[in-house]
């Protein structure tokens, strides 16, 4: 067996501003690495933007959430061969300088998903207090059901083992990819792991986590995560 | 006939207008037979219920209800919370197959375009040819 290959997987729904930049950046502080766009049914020019950029895209016809983006990644991750897959966000908040510190652990057998957080070591994100607060919720929920301990919940900055692509590209708690998704995980015995990272404000384009969901956002979640939690492991 | 009340009556009838604009739409090919099925065994209970007085007096008083109205009510209630259950079951399977239809359709549409352009081998593990 070869050296384990990396795939970047970056989901864009409407991204036409900040891909481009992104895919730069990508190409400059980590030349060595792979990088599939999934275009999340974006509206606007973003998968010509990104082939422009010489990237291999694949496009929903329809947009599917991160979620569904990760998984149309991971499936043509495994179907060319790579053996690890690292999600970074279109916008510009993950910077691929950490790429290296986030892939250490999977690439090394240590954990199965690295996840990097804004809130381990001492960052210069400054979360607003509602934000602080439902971090620190959705951190013990996931402590009080599988007992691992995740401080940063939301962060779309992973990177994912074979296996869990494997399970993941079939069976993923699609419209959920934060807590109840790493509750999941961990219920599969899937092993976390988190890496000190620094995320920067977004380029240009929306969130997908908009301020109008910001209230049904813990609802939602609380309630998926106990869900997953009925669920017979698969 | 003996009509026991107003909302006996109304029941009634709105049971048999049900069944002729179920049966109107399995003609017109607008509901599915699965669903035809259900729809009509409905209305038949309805009508049954709204035009048979002794036998909704008969289960009224089996079921401990004091009102034969409330008996109409209480049928139409299970049977819409039943219904609204079978289809949220539906959806969900129709928004997974949905999901995974969009998925394996951008995959094949890559492939399409590998294809076109002259580069095929896409899928073979190791095969895939993407470097910026």
């Amino acid at each position: 067996m070869s050296a384990p290959r990396v795939l970047v997987i970056v989901p864009a729904h409407n991204e036409e501003e900040s891909l481009p930049v992104t895919l730069d950046e990508l190409r400059r502080k980590a030349p060595g690495l792979d990088v599939l766009v999934v275009d999340d049914g974006s509206r606007d020019r973003s998968a010509q933007v990104a082939r422009d950029c010489g990237v291999p895209v694949v496009r929903h016809a329809v947009n599917l959430g991160v979620g569904g983006a990760l998984q149309t990644g991971f499936r043509w991750a495994l179907r060319h061969g790579y053996s690890v897959g690292v999600q970074l966000d279109a916008d510009g908040q993950h910077d691929p300088a950490y790429l290296e510190a986030l892939l250490e652990p999977v690439l090394g057998g240590a954990c199965d998903v690295s996840i990097g957080s804004r809130y381990i070591a001492r960052s210069g994100y400054r979360a607003p207090l509602g934000r602080r607060l439902g971090m620190l919720l959705f951190s013990s929920v996931v402590r009080l059901t599988v007992g691992q301990r995740i401080t940063d919940t939301t962060s779309g900055f992973r990177a994912y083992g074979r296996e869990v692509m494997e399970i993941c590209q079939h069976d993923f708690p699609k419209d959920f990819p934060d807590a109840p998704l790493l509750i999941d995980l961990a219920r599969r015995g899937f092993r976390l792991f988190e890496v000190p990272v620094q995320m920067r404000a977004r380029e240009a384009g929306r969130s997908f986590y908009t301020l109008g969901k910001s209230l049904y956002y813990p609802y939602k979640n609380i309630l998926a995560s106990l869900i997953v939690l009925l669920k017979r492991p698969g | 006939m003996e009509f026991l009340s107003r909302t006996q009556l109304i029941s009634a009838l709105a049971a048999i207008g049900l069944a002729v604009y179920v049966l109107d739409l399995v003609r017109r090919r607008r509901l599915s037979e699965e669903y035809s099925l259900l729809w009509v065994v409905a209305s038949v209970v309805a009508a049954i219920l709204g035009f048979s007085t002794p036998l909704l007096r008969a289960i009224t008083r089996a079921l401990g209800i004091l009102y034969e109205g409330s008996t109409v009510f209480f049928f139409g209630l299970a049977f819409a919370t039943a219904m609204l259950l079978h289809v949220s079951v539906k959806l969900s399977r129709l928004g997974q197959e949905n999901h995974a239809l969009t998925r394996e359709l951008a995959l094949v549409r890559y492939d399409l375009e590998q294809l076109r352009a002259g580069r095929p081998d896409t899928t073979t593990p190791g095969g895939g040819g993407n470097a910026a």
